[in-house]
């Protein structure tokens, strides 16, 4: 369809994606210099907690290749709505580190704990709420990894040259050779450095693609907006936008006749308009209405039958659409040439009474379908009920808890080195957060005008087609292009290798070493980790072979699950002298209990796998009110916690030390 | 409260920056939301003004608070935090096997 965008990705990309696989191996390796220096448990799946500022900021976070493929792609088709959705990554930086970082820290040291399992367990005392939270994280990574997998093995056929990709289909058949060669390479490498450095190797990795996505937002900005005009007038020109979703082939053809009476008036008119912007510079006329100028000349375009005027001497005056039933938007524009890319709405049909619409462009392009009313990209709550107000809310929840307690970012907070440490990750990780995410919304505003037909399941690779497409006049732009497509590639790996990082670390100390063999030496132990990572990259790379339907469904209600049963707890592990192991193991259940019943409630009312919100509120909010009612009711109910180990935990830690701060 | 021995000033010093974080947290959720849904939901795009190109309410409603909240961020975290000892761990093995073996049963 759309011919003058690249199709493929040229050699300059191919090597770029190489030279950021073999980068990740040399991290791998010297990750592995340095966990070979302490006790190898500590090393190789908490780095000796020697996490410097960079590498706890950058990467300690909710990033994944969702911040480079679904993100842009929902900005593209969704508009300036998604600014809001994103908008509580304003707050992350100080949340993420500020309400749990320090306390996690110290705990995690005082009770020598390497995995969140293992926090929970020492702090109530309990190796059942440690078995338990090392079962929901297992389930819960397993799930979200899976997904992941998926991720990297399309970036990889992306950058594949001639692989005619860039036209490849989220659904649809992506599954080629190509898929299973872009699958094999990218299990094999990040399962390879992961497990030759472990936590460490997850780290840089993850710290080297955060960079190198920065650089490629910081590239991409200015080409994309000075290509698209300026922001303004990409902005404006999406005002007048209406979000599309286009008829499929087969609705098409089954309603042909229906789609062709509404399509060949459009047509007519369109002819009628370039004749006029023939005459007028190319303008297109003010209105489609009568109106003469003082001079004489009719100025707009009639759309009236039988008047002796501008569309009376079309060709095809009779078969004209009537003015009733159309919205005209074509005043102060220009009309475009057939093939132009670029183009802006024109005019818009009335709903039929399937609620079908149809569009005219100013390059001619007629489009039937679903349509958002006009303006619907630049206005809430965006095209399609978008972002109702109570989602809104939901997602700051979403953002900022699942940020601050998921089980992949407390591990990095407990490997952090000290609280400057931590100090410093908090202003590095603000100042990136606003250059990543807010120009990035800015170039997928001027995608929109640059690219404007994507369609729903190819918007994902906005971002490939855009550094393609805006580099491809510089010089070295392949290469270019290349490092910006690595990005995603990269954040993908660094998601991967974090939760194998944490499943190994949950098999290896939380299953095998409390429950089956507790006196395993050290050279047991490594090759323990090593096989269990290997067997869950091939377990993962199995599962994508054939990727189950329900998958995306999956990872979102993992995600949720995994939100609201770790928040609570983590903050009465925290805070909270009186809570209890009971009540922690309550608040866990309570989140997960609480998501997937309205996940069924969902299911049961709307028959899709979609959550029911009450109050309009998604499952987020309710399971973490759930899990934090449960965790504070039942630890109330329940004998109060042992005063030695609460001590020990809580309070200063020599009595001369105490006695001089008060 | 019925312990002889003080609070870890730590856990002090973490409890009351994590209140302040949530309320910066509050803070911002309300206004961005408040401000967006008066007035970017629901609104006649014709009457839509740009600022630096970005419609006016993403400008005031988003891009300022973000602005803010990264000038919060900060000098959260230069002036407000308080620096902290996270002390030692326990019973560190010099052999490297797991660290504070029994413990657990405690």
């Amino acid at each position: 369809m759309d011919e003058t965008t690249a199709n493929s990705a040229g050699l300059g990309t191919f090597v770029a994606l190489l030279i950021f696989i073999a980068a990740s191996v040399w991290l791998g390796t010297l990750a592995q210099r340095v966990v070979e220096k302490g006790s190898f448990l500590k090393g190789y799946f908490l780095g000796n907690r020697g996490l410097g500022a960079w590498a706890l900021a950058l990467t300690a976070t909710v990033q994944s290749g969702g911040t480079f493929m679904g993100f842009p792609s929902m900005v593209y088709s969704s508009g300036w709505i998604v600014a809001l959705w994103i908008a509580s990554y304003m707050v992350v930086p100080i949340t993420g580190f500020g309400v749990l970082g320090k306390r996690i820290s110290q705990l995690s040291r005082r009770t020598g704990a390497i995995t969140v399992p293992d926090l929970v367990r020492e702090r109530f005392g309990s190796p059942a709420a440690g078995l338990m939270a090392s079962l929901l994280i297992l389930l819960f990574m397993s799930f979200m990894m899976v997904a992941q997998f998926k991720a990297g093995a399309l970036v990889m056929k992306i950058s594949w040259p001639g692989s005619g990709a860039l036209a490849l289909a989220e659904d649809g058949d992506g599954l080629d050779k190509y898929y299973y060669l872009g699958l094999g390479i990218f299990s094999l490498t990040v399962v390879g450095y992961t497990l030759i450095g472990g936590f460490l190797a997850a780290v840089w990795t993850d710290l080297f693609q955060s960079v190198m996505m920065f650089i490629g937002v910081m590239i991409l900005l200015p080409l994309t907006v000075i290509a698209a005009g300026g922001l303004p007038a990409a902005s404006q020109r999406l005002a007048r936008e209406v979000a599309v979703r286009p008829l499929s082939a087969e609705l098409r053809e089954e309603n042909k006749a229906h789609v062709e009476a509404v399509e060949q008036p459009l047509h007519h008119l369109d002819a009628a308009l370039r004749r006029y912007a023939d005459e007028h510079d190319g303008r297109l006329p003010q209105s489609l209405a009568d109106r003469s100028r003082d001079d004489g000349r009719v100025e707009a375009v009639s759309l009236r039958l039988g008047e002796p005027q501008f569309l009376a001497e079309a060709p095809h005056a009779e078969a004209m659409p009537d003015a009733e039933t159309l919205r005209y938007f074509g005043a102060d524009s220009t009309i475009d040439g057939l093939t132009s890319q670029q183009r802006t709405l024109v005019a818009l049909t009335e709903k039929d009474s399937r609620g079908w619409q149809s569009a005219l462009y100013s390059n001619g392009k007629i489009v039937t379908g679903k349509m958002s009313r006009p303006g619907a990209l630049a206005t809430g709550p965006g095209p399609f009920e978008f972002l109702p107000l109570g989602i809104a809310v939901s997602f700051f929840f979403q953002w900022v808890f699942a940020g601050l307690s998921s089980p992949a970012g407390l591990v990095r907070i407990m490997a952090s080195k000290s609280t400057p440490t931590i100090r410093r990750s908090i202003v590095l990780l603000a100042v990136y957060n606003m250059c990543i995410y807010l120009p990035l919304i800015v170039i997928c505003i001027c995608g929109r005008t640059l690219i404007p037909d994507l369609q729903e399941q190819q918007s994902d690779e906005i971002i490939p087609r855009l550094a393609l497409l805006s580099t491809s006049p510089l010089p070295g732009g392949s290469l270019i292009a290349g490092l910006i497509l690595a990005a995603p590639f990269g954040a993908v790996m660094a998601t991967v290798s974090t939760y194998l990082v944490v499943i190994a670390s949950g098999l290896v100390r939380d299953v095998y070493l409390r429950f089956i063999n507790p006196h395993a030496g050290e050279a047991k132990i490594r090759w323990l980790s090593h096989l269990m990572m290997v067997i869950v990259g091939a377990a993962a790379l199995g599962a994508n072979l054939n990727p189950p339907r329900y998958l995306q469904t999956m990872v979102i209600l993992s995600g949720t699950c995994a939100a609201t049963s770790f928040f609570a707890p983590a903050m009465m592990i925290a805070y909270w002298r009186r809570a209890t192991a009971p009540g922690a193991m309550a608040a866990m259940i309570g989140g997960v209990f609480s998501s997937l019943s309205l996940y069924a409630a969902g299911w049961v009312k709307y028959h899709e796998i979609k959550a029911f919100s009450p109050l309009g509120l998604d499952p987020i909010i309710w399971g973490l009110a759930i899990s934090s009612l449960l965790g504070v009711v039942t630890s109330l109910c329940t004998e109060p916690p042992d005063e030695a180990r609460l001590s020990r935990l809580f309070d200063a830690p020599a009595p001369q030390a105490a006695a001089a701060e008060v | 409260m019925m312990t002889l021995r003080t609070e870890d000033p730590l856990l002090h010093s973490a409890r009351r920056e994590a209140l302040v974080v949530l309320g910066v947290w509050l803070a911002a959720c309300v206004y961005t939301i408040g401000y967006c849904y008066a007035f970017g939901y629901g609104r006649d795009p014709e009457t839509l003004s740009f600022v630096l190109g970005f419609p006016d309410w993403v400008f005031w409603g988003i891009v300022t608070p973000w602005s803010l909240s990264t000038a919060v961020s900060i000098w959260f975290a230069m002036m407000f935090m308080s620096d902290e000892d996270l002390g030692a761990e326990p019973e560190e093995d010099e052999a490297g096997n797991i660290i504070e073996t029994e413990a657990a049963h405690g």
